[in-house]
């Protein structure tokens, strides 16, 4: 598909410091595109250039063919943004937040009424849609901040840190429905610092350091793109003899071997899903029981520590 | 529209700044107005106490209208800011709504203050009320675009504060909302040049006009204030515009 986002050379500038720098990178329409790192990596403000809140200070990006920096206002006709923080400082309570959110997003009178029924039904705020904002909880304020987004339906969502204090029940129900919000047709940017929430829910994910982008791609190639980064650890009924481990050792997909106990057999491997049906063989062949076999794949932490050198909380303290 | 809605939504949920303003009007008059007209007996103001409850009230619409550009920090603040700029809605009608808001919220707030000035002066010439109240519309428009944009001017709501205060020192004190223009020029020349051209001494002398209160105070063509008015109107909203574009979109505001 066509991409929906084509972000060129986009920079921004605070004084000295470059929060966003040099920002190259297409947007697939139709995808949930997980931009992903830590917090001060940038990319709340690649979201707020996007949305055209902010200017960027060199470059642009152009939204469904509108150029952000020449035509602001078509591109906000696009966008629907859940922030970070719940911005509901100046209305009374979670019905007026999304009513008048839907009314600025152009919903008739009488579409609108059912619409805000049903989508604070869906996030489960209906029985609380008359409390006061102030008293609602940091979960009950997200998901009041969803129900933005869901009610708007916008050709292009922008979803920051969705689901941050948020329990677990709660993060799966976001989720879903980010994925139902992307099969109606929309495409999603999720910015996120959840590892686990970028692997789930996004068809490419991004990763961004220090303003740069490291590198985008599926979850799957970037962890592919490890080397060694499978691990298998095989138990065996008795010694597995030298010939064996040589074998082993002289596969072009075998990045290490480590042998913990002469039973005991851990492999670093490349191409996991070509390999192992090999590896299964051969000690099939060479008649050495196994009596477990457990595999363990690289996660999107493992990929951003071997992007950047640090664990994604080592970055944020670096940050700090 | 709904931009306008909200700000005005926003202003009636500071139920304890409606409550406390309202009771400094009424003590103004009760008190400061009456007992300081015992003490004014020129030929220049017949009833000083009828003047200065004309002044009042629009030096209350005034301070309401200010009040805009302190909600500005509180959104920024709290982020409100970026929700707002990333609506669907364009710069321009953003400012104008937030002007516009600003202003039609101090008016409805003032609206009673108002009655209560037009019961204790105790006449009406109706066209020219209706005139002096539009005059008075845009005069609240105006104040209010004028704190949006010194609001995103000023990084600090602290030097804002300040800033509002000298301003309130200088705008309504050298302005002739508390005394005639033939007072304030016997005391300094210049200070009654600068009062000729002030939006308040406008609103102050169309609102008395309106209200009968030329009988008290002439002034010569009400027109020319009116026009000052529509300008200071047109120029804030306009800078606003472009204020507004250049330091909340370059950021300057995070």
């Amino acid at each position: 598909m066509a991409p929906i986002i084509r972000i060129q050379n986009l920079t921004k500038k605070f004084g000295d410091v470059a929060a966003v720098d040099h920002l190259t990178m297409d947007v697939e329409e139709g995808e949930i595109l997980g931009l992903l790192g830590p917090n001060g990596a940038g990319k709340t403000t690649v979201i707020l250039m996007l949305a055209t809140v902010i200017k960027p200070t060199e470059g642009t990006a152009l939204v469904g063919n509108y150029d952000i920096r020449k035509q602001p206002d078509k591109v906000r006709g696009l966008l629907g943004i859940g922030f970070q923080e719940p911005k509901m400082l100046w209305v009374a309570t979670p019905w007026d937040v999304v009513n008048w959110h839907a009314k600025v997003c152009g919903l008739s009178t009488s579409d609108r009424k059912q619409r805000v029924k049903d989508v604070l039904n869906a996030v489960e705020m209906w029985d609380a849609r008359k409390k006061g904002v102030h008293n609602l909880s940091g979960g009950m304020r997200k998901r009041v901040e969803m129900a933005k987004v869901l009610i708007q339906r916008p050709k292009i969502a922008i979803v920051d840190e969705p689901t941050a204090q948020i329990d677990i029940v709660g993060k799966h129900k976001i989720w879903n429905m980010l994925l139902e919000l992307r099969d109606e047709g929309s495409t999603i940017i999720l910015a996120t610092n959840e590892l686990y929430e970028a692997d789930q829910l996004s068809d490419r994910v991004g990763i961004l350091h220090k303003g740069k982008l490291l590198v985008c791609d599926t979850p799957k190639k970037l962890k592919d793109s490890i080397v060694g980064g499978d691990i298998m650890d095989i138990q065996l009924e008795k010694d597995a003899p030298a010939s064996l481990i040589d074998e082993l050792k002289g596969m072009k997909e075998v990045v290490d071997l480590m042998q913990v106990k002469p039973t005991s057999v851990r492999l670093y491997l490349n191409m996991v899903e070509e390999i192992v049906p090999r590896i299964m063989n051969l000690f099939s062949k060479r008649e050495v029981p196994i009596t477990s076999v457990r595999m363990s794949e690289p996660s999107l932490d493992d990929v951003f520590a071997h992007y950047t050198g640090l664990t994604i909380e080592e970055a944020q303290k670096d940050k700090e | 529209m709904l931009v306008i809605e909200r700000d005005v939504r926003l202003f009636f949920q500071y139920k304890f700044l409606i409550i406390m303003r309202a009771i400094w009007f009424v003590s103004q008059i009760a008190f400061f107005g009456l007992i300081a007209s015992q003490m004014i007996n020129v030929s220049a103001v017949a009833d000083y106490f009828r003047y200065y409850v004309g002044g009042l009230s629009v030096m209350t619409l005034y301070s309401a209208a200010i009040f805009i550009g302190f909600d500005i920090y509180e959104e920024a603040e709290h982020g409100v800011f970026e929700y707002l700029l990333s609506l669907p809605v364009s710069r321009r009608q953003l400012v104008l709504g937030r002007s516009i808001g600003g202003g039609l919220r101090s008016f409805i707030y003032v609206g009673p203050l108002i009655a209560i000035s037009l019961f204790v002066i105790g006449s009406l010439n109706p066209i020219a009320f209706l005139i002096s109240l539009f005059a008075l519309f845009l005069f609240s428009f105006g104040v209010a675009g004028m704190s949006i944009t010194l609001a995103v001017m000023i990084k600090s709501s602290d030097r804002f504060d300040i800033l509002m205060g000298v301003l309130d020192a200088l705008i309504v004190r050298l302005s002739t909302a508390m005394y005639p223009l033939a007072i304030v020029q016997v005391a300094n020349p210049a200070y009654g040049g600068a009062a000729s051209f002030n939006p308040v001494s406008f609103a102050s002398d169309l609102f008395r006009w309106g209200t009968g209160l030329d009988k008290i105070i002439t002034i010569d063509n009400p027109l020319l204030p009116l026009l000052g008015i529509v300008a200071f109107f047109g120029f804030f909203t306009l800078f606003g515009v472009v204020i507004y574009g250049k330091r909340i979109e370059g950021g300057a505001w995070r």
